[in-house]
């Protein structure tokens, strides 16, 4: 039974690892999580709103890191702490029933993308003063033991919370204060 | 430990057949550029570089991609995927003559180039449906 890891570990660097099937297409879940990371604006030039969502990057603590604002897109970045308790907790528990130190999470790399682009009228042209707004955050997890973990982050009240301070940030940009 | 140890053997000869460096700098495989090329490109009846590239962000964010960058006047975007893996993508969009642009996509899986047409059918497939254009082979 022992020698089960060895064996797992050999069939991985044989190359098992292939590309999931569906990668590259547009299914109902992914539409989903689109309906959840995209809000639309009106009554406001993608100029300005580019600018407030810039800004409510800087609110949240991202550094800017590419942007191309002929084509909408900003991407951002920040290092934070990824301990949890609940982790740590569970780590210390198994190493007290002898099983040894548990690998738990050290530190945490976000990336955010936000791209704006305009509204198509009927006739597919796209209108002067009417966008969406499309942001994805990803996380990629360092753990103690040199390992990374790489997720999207799906929760609705994170995308919430960031399209109110998008909206705030959107009258404080028409307002211009 | 007697049963398990062929297998094992079996799993290291497989990286005994290995690429060296220069194979994997220029990642030349059993492909020739021309196949590569014509799985990785389609044509689309537009003169809109902007239209297309703000389509293929589109469809990348739609797939779950984060933009890591866009160049408008280069016509290229790289986007990265993590869910438990890393996609990395590269497309790019250039001008072929006055009326047409050429989409050209080239992808990585963790640390291997994805080399299935299949992979690419897709993703054109998704592009096409956020252009409302119909892609064609390149020649």
């Amino acid at each position: 039974m022992k020698k089960l890891p060895i064996l797992f570990g050999a069939l991985i660097l044989a190359g098992c690892v292939t590309v999931p099937p569906n990668t590259f297409v547009v299914t109902p879940e992914l539409l989903q999580q689109r309906q959840l990371e995209t809000r639309r604006y009106d009554g406001i030039k993608e100029e300005s709103l580019i600018t407030a969502s810039a800004n409510v990057l800087q609110d949240l603590g991202f550094n800017l890191e590419n942007s191309e604002t002929k084509l909408g897109v900003l991407t951002a970045s920040k290092q934070r702490d990824a301990t949890d308790g609940r982790e740590v907790a569970a780590a210390i528990i198994v190493a007290l029933l002898g099983g040894g130190a548990m690998a738990i999470s050290k530190d945490q790399t976000i990336r955010v993308a936000l791209v704006v682009r305009p509204v198509n009228d009927s006739n597919g042209k796209a209108m002067a003063d009417s966008h969406f707004v499309r942001v994805t955050f990803q996380r990629l997890v360092r753990r103690t033991d040199n390992s990374v973990i790489a997720q999207t982050l799906r929760e609705p009240e994170l995308y919430q919370y960031f399209y109110e301070r998008v909206s705030k940030s959107v009258f404080l940009e028409a307002h211009k204060i | 430990m007697k049963t398990q140890l062929p297998i094992i053997l079996v799993c290291l000869s497989l990286l005994g057949g290995c690429a060296t460096t220069n194979q994997r700098v220029l990642d030349s495989g059993d492909e020739t550029q021309l196949q590569k090329r014509s799985y990785q490109s389609r044509i689309f009846e537009t003169s809109d570089k902007e239209k297309v590239l703000r389509a293929a962000i589109s469809t990348l964010q739609d797939l779950g991609f984060v933009i890591d960058r866009a160049d408008l006047m280069l016509g290229s975007i790289s986007g990265t995927k993590l869910d438990g893996h890393q996609i990395k993508i590269t497309v790019s969009v250039r001008a072929k003559g006055t009326d047409r642009m050429l989409v050209r996509a080239n992808a990585q899986f963790n640390i291997t180039p994805i080399e299935d047409p299949k992979q690419y059918q897709d993703f054109f497939a998704s592009l096409e449906k956020s252009l409302f254009l119909a892609a064609h082979a390149g020649e």
